[in-house]
Order: structure tokens, then sequence, then C-alpha cells
């Protein structure tokens, strides 16, 4: 599987880990300014992978890899194709960006160092993610961004809120991991094909599998989640705890789209369903408005842009579900967009909050003049976002509306959805690029003026990105858009969408759009004020039920722990014979290993009362009032025991155990004048009952599985082997010395160990006290 | 015949007479070096100073041994060693074959690593009253359990583990510490007692104690003989001892009371001798009577986990809620035995190794977090991200690996086993692992952005212990768990070796009668 | 014969674990000593049971001549009873210094490992 020439994509496949380590090192050495080194990491990884852009233009993908596991079949493959390769450059090339904007962002910032390995950890993590061919290769990347997110939104520490965010964001995508690793082994176990390439090659196995519809919907179970789909969606705007360089890359660029990647890598083997055409639009157009109606009641910036990024997700979603060539090559136009132009506002949005000290919309204004290329980032990214020429965004709205429409009742429905949620965001796009700059000038808490090149540099390139990949749409649809929609859709397309607009239905969706988004842009105030009236009277959101679900876990576990460890031993011992009771009882029953009826016992006299001797003592044990009648008795039926050694044949066994009880006997004494022995058992009548109940079945069924056992012939080649050799071989005549000491010396090893170690523990315990030197508490036990 | 014993007596159809290779006796030597020490530091008793080297030179001797013996059992396959020469079945014979080697290796890593962490734990009073004179002896215990082919040899071994375990409970006689130790001791005396009775039906049965010897046996015996009642008896002893649910009392109930740790020993290994019983018994003694209880195993299983990690969110002592976590991976370990499978059993083994040593990692963790923070409380403990950010990154890694989570050991087992529940058609099995996993990463989610995240609220405390010597265990520990994450094959390898030997157990029987002879 | 030990054998094992289902620790430990008598019976019954000639070879012969009682179990026992008896010597001093530690020997009332009153944890963040 490894091939020659493949080292490089490796070695690139694990540079940002590198990164990781020696960045923190970089930071001591050269503060804010390593990020200039820093960014040299993922745009040396862009460069590489610029390599393969032609070749895969020409429609070859590369899968290779080296063997990782081979005793479970597991592989560490890559898959190189249109859509990885142009995750890989956006994830790579913005990642360039964002190092370089934390720089400035962070400057100055203690953890600084930490930061960046963070982020490149993630940087590596997604990168990961989207080349990966293995099933397995593919799950480790993705929990790893869930981990790296997890460390990056709660970076911010001290604040609850972050770890909050964080602790969500990592339970609801870790939801979602595991959902998906079970529904990738699912897949693996049904097709037999673990990873991409194979089930890509192999169309049509995983459609016609029996449980597709359950593997369809755990893979979907991670994809939602990861990609904030409703009724998931809350997790993404409370990410926005983190530092805005974080919400810019993991939670507009890259990790959030982690899900809508893996839709599009599954479109050619899981697409053309009735079920797959169905659930995809449905979350995806309800995330689309929900996303919008939410972001129209923020006033902070980032959220702002975090609502629209959920609706955005849910637009992607609804396109790629939709399953129209069309659709799916307008999802692959507007990622792309999104990617730049809602890069560039967060950033946007940090420069500003960075500059000014705040970045609530209604204490902003007027800072254009102080801030001018910030301004123009923003402008031209808005634009892109708004959907209007000669912008990238453009293309991917034309494309929309000329994929969803196709004259039936849903997709009127869908595309009425597409309308509605695109004319929203065009209102919170322009609000958030215009509000905080135009007006009359508004005093913010510190006075505002053109942030460093590292803050602005990010979002121009972005900004103008979104303008020359239009301009230059010939070339950006040859080496991005039919690659990758090509990817997506499972077999070759051609995008021919340009800025030069064409009259037609699309243009005139796009119109309509235009207008209704200029119409909700200048009554965003009353919007916003209805939303939050609205939202007051639901009174109750995900985000709460999030703090219900762990407070309510956390209730059950307690009230559930509090029964089964109730801290009682005797609740303790009458579950552990209920135990016994029922795995004596049951299989006995179950299986037929009860014994056969065996004959009265004919018995002499003398065992008789061997035996009635004991079973006095037992009585007497139970009923004892007093100390000294429950020791004698005790001692009663201990002797008893050994007197039924003595008859049937052991010496040895008897004057051992006449010595243990006697032994008893003294130390209970001894300790006994000290213990109290109530005169009455305190269990109440009930629990008598019962626990009489539970020590009948255990003694009656192993007594019974004792009878059984005696039934079956006996297999005496061992004793027969003592008696041969014990005093030939061993020399010993009292055969079962011989046994302890020669034929079994190591079981009387271990014993002679328990009673060392058993005299030394009591010899701690008895010397020992707690408390009382000063030492015994520091150095004891 | 005639009293002239000895010189006429043909001793080759009693006693082996090839002399025992030396590299044979290293099937021994994991048992014969801590106990040897062991007594050797009991007769030191005062001189305390010496305890802790001479523990420490015995674990690594030990270490040294283990490593030697998995890597020929690997080789050449199990190897066999019967005492005094005797031919098996009559005399009690260690079989060395992957399954015990290895857990042996892992138990004695960890066992030095916590013996180098009780430098800085244990306190010469501790010493004088036989700390390490009991860990050396759990440890002979633990490796003869894990080695000896003979079962009530076992049975001897468990109770040499057992009451060494009970002379670290008590050491230090604090008041959670004598209530803690009635109940653990009184319910593991009744496990084990009930192992010894399963065991005297056993010799009833089949006359012999010879695991290798029963195994070859079983099938003549099974039209006639009460082996389900038998077989659910030891899956009631060794489910106790390995604290599966619903008999997992003891450990919740004890686990948080001794020193670190003396809960880090315990927490990483004695639960995985008990699951090792049940592996041993079941799967090579009584593979139908195992097929048939599947089910209600897979429940145990299921219940196990789900109780376990409930248990763990429901604590705000860290110690308790580790015990907790204990057995929620206990559970994941008899999901596999529920499965019976070749995939599933070997999950169960690679789970055994992680546990052994994440377990024992999280309690030292706990450690180390009190003496910096000065509380075991989740209440209370806060602010160790400021001032220890190597332990933040300890304790990340080691929740990722409790959690099951890349890039650490647990990940791979779950896999395995989430795989193996799916072919052997236990779905829900393989959802309650995974969402075990999820409860476990919100579990010690809440503990790490409590603990660690969380800023002081008042000053911080004055008098912290350094965590220095914590630093160099929880890295040694943490090693072999990244290594298992990035980089699982080599151990996967020895986890289905180990768990082929279990279920194909024809090579071991024929190292124990080569020829099949002695009967 | 076997047939009376089994029902002995049973009758003990009852009366060892009515006993130990008891709160008080010391009845508890009266049933622990029982446990272990019906234990090492069982054994020897699952060795089959022979009345009166214990395995000794006569000082004449290198082997037996005729059919003794089965000694491995008394092996066994002889094991078993040493290992029990220790631990029952220990649990009885543990359970004395619990009692004096503790002030209490009904084991409902020893709550300190696991308090009665436990508040949820911090469900914070």
């Amino acid at each position: 599987m490894a091939a020659d020439g493949h080292w490089l994509t490796f070695l690139v496949l694990m540079l940002p880990f590198a990164g990781a380590a020696v960045a923190p090192f970089l930071v001591r050495s050269f503060g804010h300014n390593a990020a200039w080194l820093l960014a040299l990491i993922p745009a040396f990884m862009f460069y590489h992978f610029t390599g393969f852009l032609s070749s895969v233009a020409n429609g070859e993908t590369v899968a290779a890899g080296y063997s990782w596991i081979p005793s479970l079949g597991v592989d560490f493959s890559w898959y190189i194709d249109g859509l990885s390769l142009t995750f890989a450059l956006l994830i790579t090339g913005i990642g360039a960006l964002i190092v370089l904007y934390s720089g400035g962002y962070l400057k100055g910032h203690p953890h600084l160092g930490r930061f960046f390995s963070f982020i490149l950890m993630f940087m590596g993590a997604m990168q990961g993610l989207v080349l990966a061919d293995g099933f397995l290769t593919l799950f480790v990347f993705w929990e790893l961004t869930s981990i790296t997110s997890f460390l990056l939104i709660g970076f911010d520490h001290v604040r609850e809120a972050s770890r909050r965010a964080a602790l969500q964001a990592l339970i609801v995508t870790g939801l979602g991991g595991l959902s998906l690793l079970a529904g990738l082994l699912l897949i693996w176990n049904m097709t037999g094909l673990g990873s991409m390439s194979a089930l890509l090659e192999a169309e049509g196995a995983l459609r016609e599998a029996p449980l597709y519809l359950a593997a369809l919907l755990l893979v979907l179970g991670g994809a939602f989640t990861k990609s904030a789909q409703f009724p998931f969606h809350f997790w993404l705007p409370n990410a926005m705890e983190a530092p805005t360089p974080v919400s810019a890359y993991l939670h507009s660029a890259t990790m959030v789209k982690a899900g809508v990647y893996l839709v599009m890598r599954l479109n050619p083997v899981m697409g053309d369903t009735v079920a797959w055409e169905t659930i995809l639009p449905v979350f995806g157009g309800t995330t689309l408005i929900v996303g919008t109606l939410l972001a129209v009641r923020q006033t902070d910036l980032k959220l702002m842009l975090a609502y629209t990024t959920v609706s955005s997700l849910g637009l992607l979603i609804m396109l790629t579900g939709f399953g129209s060539e069309k659709a799916a090559e307008a999802a692959v136009l507007y990622l792309v967009a999104h990617s730049m132009f809602k890069g560039a506002l967060f950033m946007v949005a940090g420069g500003i909050d960075h500059e000014t000290g705040t970045r609530d919309i209604t204490k902003l204004g007027g800072i254009g003049r102080a801030m001018p290329i910030t301004f123009a980032a923003a402008v031209l990214a808005a634009i892109s976002m708004g959907g209007l020429p000669p912008f990238f965004g453009f293309l991917a709205k034309e494309e929309i509306y000329a994929g969803l429409w196709q004259g039936s009742g849903w997709s009127g429905l869908i595309t009425l959805v597409a309308i509605v949620g695109n004319a929203l965001m065009f209102a919170v796009g322009f609000a958030v690029a215009l509000k905080p700059f135009t007006g009359p000038k508004v005093e913010t808490p510190k006075h505002a003026h053109e942030g460093p090149i590292l803050l602005w540099l990010g979002p121009l390139v972005l900004g103008l990105g979104g303008l020359l990949t239009a301009l230059a749409s010939p070339l950006s649809h040859r080496f991005i858009s039919n690659p990758m929609a090509s990817a997506v859709v499972g077999e070759p397309v051609e995008i021919s969408i340009s800025v030069v607009p064409h009259v037609g239905l699309p243009l005139l969706l796009s119109v309509m759009t235009i207008a209704l988004g200029i119409t909700a842009y200048l009554a965003l105030a009353r919007g916003r004020e209805i939303m939050a009236g609205t939202l007051r009277t639901i009174g109750w959101g995900p985000d709460l039920g999030f703090d219900q679900a762990i407070g309510g876990t956390v209730r059950i576990s307690s009230t559930v722990t509090r029964v089964v460890q109730s801290g009682r031993l005797d609740y303790y011992m009458t579950a552990t014979f209920i135990a016994l009771a029922l795995a004596l009882f049951v299989p006995m029953i179950l299986f037929g290993e009860l014994p056969a009826l065996p004959d009265f016992p004919s018995l002499r006299f003398y065992e008789w009362t061997v035996l009635a001797i004991a079973f006095i003592g037992l009585g007497a044990v139970l009923h004892a009032r007093d100390r000294l009648t429950a020791i004698v008795s005790l001692g009663i039926q201990g002797f008893a025991v050994a007197l039924l050694f003595m008859l049937l044949g052991a010496p040895d066994l008897s004057f051992t155990q006449f010595m243990v009880e006697t032994l008893s006997v003294v130390i209970l004494a001894l300790v006994m004048t000290r213990l109290r022995l109530s005169p009455t058992d305190h269990r109440p009548t009930g629990e008598k009952a019962g626990d009489i109940a539970i020590a009948a079945v255990c003694g009656a069924t192993l007594g019974l599985m004792l009878l059984r056992v005696t039934q079956i012939p006996f297999d005496d080649t061992l004793s027969a082997f003592f008696a041969e050799n014990s005093r030939a071989i061993a020399h010993g005549r009292n055969i079962v010395n011989v046994i302890i000491v020669d034929f079994r010396g190591l079981d009387t090893l271990g014993e002679i160990a328990v009673v060392m170690i058993a005299g030394l523990a009591i010899l701690a315990l008895v010397r020992i006290r707690a408390g009382k030197p000063a030492d015994a508490r520091k150095g004891g036990g | 015949m005639a009293v002239d014993p000895g010189k006429t007596v043909d001793l080759a159809h009693a006693m082996v007479m090839k002399p025992v290779a030396a590299a044979d006796w290293l099937v021994v030597a994991p048992v014969v070096i801590p106990l040897v020490f062991g007594a050797v530091i009991l007769m030191l008793r005062h001189e305390t100073r010496m305890h802790a080297s001479i523990a420490i030179a015995a674990l690594v001797a030990t270490l040294a041994a283990n490593i030697g013996l998995l890597a020929r059992v690997i080789e050449t396959g199990p190897l066999v060693m019967t005492m005094g020469r005797w031919l098996p079945p009559f005399g009690i014979s260690f079989a060395a074959d992957a399954l015990g080697a290895s857990l042996a290796l892992v138990a004695t890593l960890v066992a030095l690593v916590c013996a180098i962490y009780s430098l800085s734990d244990i306190g010469s009073i501790g010493r004088r009253y036989g700390f390490y004179t009991f860990m050396l002896l759990m440890m002979a215990g633990v490796g003869g359990a894990f080695l000896t082919g003979d079962i009530f040899n076992l049975y001897v071994w468990f109770e040499v583990f057992l009451i060494s375990s009970f002379g670290l409970l008590v050491l230090g006689s604090e008041h959670r510490q004598l209530d803690g130790a009635t109940k653990y001791a009184i319910l593991n005396l009744v496990a084990t007692t009930l192992f010894l009775t399963a065991t005297a039906f056993l010799y009833g049965i089949f006359g012999t104690l010879n695991m290798a010897d029963i195994a070859r046996k079983v099938d003549g015996l099974r039209d006639t003989a009460p082996l389900m009642t038998l077989g659910v008896m030891y899956l009631l002893a060794f489910g106790m001892k390995a604290a599966a649910f619903p008999v997992n009392f003891w450990l919740p109930a004890s686990y948080h009371t001794p020193r670190i740790v003396t809960a880090a020993l315990f927490g990483g290994i004695l639960t995985k001798v008990g699951v090792y019983a049940l592996l041993r018994t079941l799967v090579m003694l009584f593979p139908p009577e195992l097929a048939l209880l599947s089910g209600l195993i897979a429940w145990v299983a299921g219940l196990t986990m789900v109780i376990g990690i409930m248990g763990a969110l429901a604590q705000t002592d860290l110690r308790r809620a580790l015990g907790f976590v204990v057995i929620s991976g206990v559970g994941v370990m008899m999901a596999g035995l529920a499965l019976g499978t070749g995939e599933g059993l070997s999950g169960t083994i690679f789970y055994a190794f992680h546990s052994m040593i994440v377990m024992a990692a999280l309690y030292l963790l706990a450690g180390v977090m009190n003496g910096v923070g000065g509380s075991y409380s989740i209440r209370t403990l806060s602010g160790l991200y400021g001032a220890h950010p190597m332990l933040a990154a300890f304790a990340l890694l080691l929740m990722l690996a409790a959690a099951g989570l890349p890039p650490a050991s647990g990940l791979w087992p779950k896999v395995m086993l989430v795989r193996a529940s799916l072919d052997a058609g236990y779905p829900w099995l393989a959802f309650t692992i995974l969402a075990t996993g999820l409860l476990t990463t919100l579990a010690l989610g809440r503990v790490f952005i409590l603990t660690i995240w969380r800023p002081r609220a008042e000053e911080r405390l004055a008098a912290a212990v350094s965590p220095r010597l914590g630093y160099t265990v929880l890295a040694a520990l943490s090693l072999p768990i990244v290594i298992m994450g990035l980089y699982p094959d080599p151990v996967i390898r020895v986890a289905q070796i180990a768990a082929g030997n279990l279920l194909d157990a024809a090579p071991y029987i024929g190292t124990v009668y080569p020829g099949g002879g002695g009967q | 014969m076997e047939t009376a030990l089994s029902a002995t054998v049973g009758i003990f094992f009852a009366v060892a674990i009515y006993l130990m289902l008891s709160k008080h620790i010391i009845r508890i430990l009266l049933g622990v000593a029982i446990f272990g008598n019906a234990v090492n019976l069982t054994i020897f019954t699952a060795g089959r049971v022979m009345r009166e000639v214990p395995p000794i070879i006569p000082e004449a012969l290198i082997a037996p001549d005729a059919a003794t009682a089965n000694p491995l179990p008394q092996a066994l026992i002889l094991t078993a009873i040493v290992i029990s008896f220790s631990f029952f010597a220990f649990l009885l001093v543990l359970a004395f210094r619990a009692y004096q530690e503790l002030g209490s020997d009904d084991t409902d009332t020893m709550r300190v490992a696991e308090p009665e009153s436990e508040d949820l944890p911090p469900l914070g963040y």
C-alpha cells in the first residue's frame, strides 16, 4: 500500500503537530511575531496541495497510505480528490491567514504559545479529517478536532461561560463522533469495506445493504452535530466564547464544515435514496430558517455571524441532500464562497472588538473613517455574502436557485426556504459590515483606530479572494469547483456559471432575495424586538435543555447510585446472597441439573450423634442470647465437625480442626468481651423471613449441588497416584502429609504467606492508632 | 510390595525426567522474586529506609522476568513447569500462556510505578508496619494467579493477594479505612469462599485440579455433570472479584479510603485478576456453558458499564468517582466475555492492559492533584491550570484514555469490542459501550473543567507538595498509553494470541501434557 | 453417607448465611466461622467419603493394600482451614478495632466511608 513519493504527503499530514510542539518555544523567542514563522507551516502545506491541482482537475485521484494496524486490517491512508483537495486548500490557506491574525489578536497574551499549539494541532486534525481514507483514520482525526476545539473554546478558562461552552461542544460533538464511529463500523461490518475510496468504487453496495437506514442515521448523527444542524445547533454560537481567531477558523471556515464534508463525501454512495433526500433537506432547511431568525435577534457581532453560520450550514446540507446535480454544484460554490466571506467577517468583528473594546452592534457606529482597511474588507465580504455580482457568492446564489427550482411543490417549498434564508443572511451580513462603520460616531470603550497589519491582512485577502475567484471563474471552476462538484456528485460535471448575469428565473429569484434582504436590513431593529419577544414567550431552547440534560443525568445518577450503593453492609450482603441463590437455583432448574432422589442415608448410631451435636451447636449459635452461649455453641459445632473428620478417616484434619476451633474460641472470647452481642437479633419480622428464605435457598441448593456432584462416578486417578508414589518416591507414609509438603507443596507455601501476612496485618491494625502519634496520620499507611 | 523404596521404582511414570531448562524457571520467577523480597523486607522491618529501594529493585527484577517470560511465550507458545517435577496433573503446574504472562507483565509495571510514587506517599510508620511487604506479597499473589495452571492453587494465590490487600487497606487505621476495610474484607471473603466452594464441586466432578487436565476431560463429562451450575458459580465468584454489577459493592465502599498509592494499586490491578479468572475458567474450561450464558453476561456487562459510570457522575470525591470508573471498565471487559469470539476476547484483553495502566494513573493523578490543590473534592479543588499546566496535560490525556478517545489507548479495544458486538448480533451492547464512553467523557470532562480550569476562589494553599515525583510516574504511565494509542499493533497481536490460546486450548494442553501423557 | 453429609453441608451453609445477613458484626463473624466449616465439609464430601481408614501407608508396605479415605481433599482442607483461620483472626481484630474507633458494631451505623447524607456534586461548570 505504501508508495514512494507519498512520504511527503504523510509529512505534510504530520507537520502541524510538529509545529504545535515547537510553537511555545518560538513564542518565547520571538513573541507575537512568531506568527510569521508559524504561518509558514500552513503556507507550505497549501503549496504542497496546489501541486495536486492539475492532476485532480484531469480527473485523477490519489489513494495512498501506510499499513498502520495490520492486526485489525486498519491502514493510515488518505484520499485526494476534488472534494478533499478543495477542503485541504481552504484549511491550509485560511489557516495561514488565521495564524497571522492570531499573532495580532492575542499579542502579549501570556499563553500565546499554547494557543498556537492548539490551533496548529487543530489544523492538523482538520486536515487529516478531510484527507482521511480509512474509516478509523477519519474517526481519529474527527475526534481530534473535537478535542482541540474543546481546548480552544475553553482557552479563556477563567470564565465560566467558556468552560460551559467547551464542555458543551465536547459532549455534543463527542455524541456525534461516537454515532459516526458506530455508523462507520456498521458500514464496515455490512460491506466489508473500510475506506472511503473502496466504498466509492463499490458504488451501489451501501445503498442496498440491509441496515442502510441505520448506518445513514448514525453517520448523519455525526455530521449533524458537528455541522450544528437543528436541534444540535446551540453549541456553535456558545463556542463564540473562544478567542475570535478560533471562531473565524473552527466555527466558520473549517471544523463546522466537517459534517458537510462527510455528507458530501458520502453523497455518491449513500445519496439518491428517499431517506437521504428527505432527511437532509428537512433538517438543513429547518436549520437555515432557525439560524437566520436567531441571527436577527442578536446584537453581538460574533453571535450574529455565528447564527448565520448555522444557517449557512443548514443551506449546505439542504443543497447536498436535495438530489439534483445543480444543487450539488451550488453547494460546492457556496461552501467555497462561505469559507472566504465568513472567515473574513469574523476577523473583522474581532478587529472591531480588539480596537474599540466592544462588539455590540447597538454601541458601534461611524468607525469607518478610523478603520478604513477593515471597513473595506468587511464590505467586500458582505457583498459576497449577500450574493451580489461580481463576487463568488453571487455565482453560488445563482446556482442555488437554478438547482432548487424544478417546478414541483417540494422544490418550490425548498426554494422559498432558500430565498427567505438568503434574504435574512443578506440583511445580517450587511448589518455587520455597515452598521459599525457608518452613521454618526458613537463613543466606544477604546478609541477606535486601524489595527496592525496582522489584524487586517487576513480579512482583506479573503474579501478580495471572493472577488478574484469570481472574476477568474473559468480558472476557479476548472481547478476547484468542477473537481469538487464531480466528487460530490460522483461523476464528472462541468460548472459554467460566471459573473455575467443571465436573464432567467435564477436571476429573478436573486433579485427577489436582494429586495427582501434590503427590506429586512432596514427593519432589522424591529425584527430583533419581535424575535426577542418570541423567544421570551417560548422560554426554552436546546441550550437550556443541555444544562437540564447534564443536571438531570447527574441527579438520576445520584439517585440510582444511592439505591445500588447504599453504604449499608447489610444491603450488600443481602444482594450478594440473593445473587448466589439465583446463580444456583436457576441453572439447576433450567438445565435439569438436580440430583437423583437418593436413598435414605444409613448411618451408624454414633454418626447420627455427631451430626446431631453439630446441629445443636448451630441452633444454639442462632439462638444465643449472651456471649458465652454463642462462643460455646460455636465451639460445639466446630468440635462436631472435627469428630466427623475423625470418624471419616481424616485424623490429621480432625486434629487441625480441633486446634483451630479452640484458637477461634479463645480469640473470640477475648474480643467478644468488648463487642456487644445484643440478646435479640434486631431484624424486623419481615426482614427476618426474607433472610431465612435467602439462607434456606442458598443452603438447600448448595447441598443439592453437592449431592449431585457425588452422584457422578469419581475419577480417583490422582489419589491412586498419591497412594502409589507417596512412599515409593516421596518417602512418606502419611499420604496427606506428603501431598502437603511435596505433591502440592506450593499451596502450602502460599498458605504460609497468608498466615505471615495476616499476622503482620493484625499487628498493623493493633499498633497503628490514627491521630494518636502525630506522624501516624502523616506517615501511616 | 516390599519395603524398599526408591531404588527399584521407575521414576519416569511419576516424574518429569528431563531437567528443567534454566529458562523455564522464568515461569515461576514473577512469583518467587516478590515473595522472597517481601520476606526480606519483613526481616528488615526496622530498617525502614531500605524498604523502598529493596521493593523497587525486586519489582524491576520481576518486570525483567516478566518481559523475558512474555517474549518466550510469544515466541514458542505456552510454557509449563510442574513443581517438584511431578508429572501433571499430580503436582502443581505453573503454565504461562500469552494471557497470563502479558497481564502479569502489565501488572508488574503498574506496581513498579506505584512503588516509585510510594516514596512520597508512604511514611516510616507505614513502612514499619509492612507496606512494602504487603505490596510485594500482593504482587506475588497476583503473579501466581496469572501463571498457575492449577485451580486450587489459583485459590491460594487469590487468598495471598487478598490478605495482602487487607493489610494495605487498613494501614493507617483511619476511621474511613476501618469502615471501608470491614466491608471490603467481609464481601471479598464471601467471594473467595464461593470460589473455593465451586472448586470443591469441580474436584468432585473431575477428580482433578489441573486446568489443562480439566479442559481435556470436560467434553467427556458434559452429559453427566452439572456443569451449567458450576459455570454460573464461577461467574458469580469471579464476577464479584472483578466487581461486576450486581456484586460490585465492595469496591466503591473501600477503594477511596486507603493511601492514594494503595488505591492506585488496587484500582489498576485487582479487578483484572477477577476478569482474568473469568476468562480462564469460562472460556478455556466451559465454552459451551459460556455460550449459553452469553445473553446473561451481556446484560451484566451493560449494567456494569452504565451503573459504574453513573456512580462516577454522582460523586463529589474524586477518588470515589474513580472507583466507579474502574467498575465501568469492568463492564467493558465483560462485554468481550459475553461475545466469546476471538475479536471480542482480544478486545477484552487489550482493555485489561489499558485499564490497568489508566486506572492506576488516574488514581495517582488524583494524588498529585490533592498534593498541589489540597483536596479530593471537586467542589473545592480548583485552579490547577495556572500553576501546573503539565498536570492539566496529564489530566486531559487520562480523561481521553478512560473515555476511549484518540490519541490514547482506550480507543482501540473499544473499536474491537464494538466491531465484535456488531458481528455477534449484539448491537445494543455496541451502543452501550459507546454511550458509556460518552458518559465517561462527561464525568471526567466535568472533573477537568472544575478542578483544572475553574479559577480558585481563595488564595492558593501555602503548603503544597511538589508534584515532581508525581509527574515522573505519570509520565511513565502516560508513555505506554500514548504508544498503545498511536501504534497499537503489537499489543493487539499479543491480545489476539492470548485470546487464541483461550479459544483453542490445544497448545496449552499440549504443553502441559506433551504427547498426551499423564493419564 | 454422601447424602447425609450433603444435607449437613446445606444446613451449615444456611445457618452461616443467615448469620451473615445480620447487621451485627459479631453475628456476621460467627457466620463466617461456620461458613468456613461448611466449605471444608463440602470439599471433604466432594472427594467422596470412606469410613475410618486414614490414608496412611502401613509400616510394612510401600503402598496401601486396601482402599483408604481420599487423601487429596484432606490436604486441600488443611490448606483451606489455615487460610480461613487467618482470615477469621484478621476479621475479628478488624471488627474489634472498628468498634473501638467507630463506636459501633451495627453495620447500618458504620457510615464513615460512604456517608449517609451526601449532596449532589456541583452542577455548575
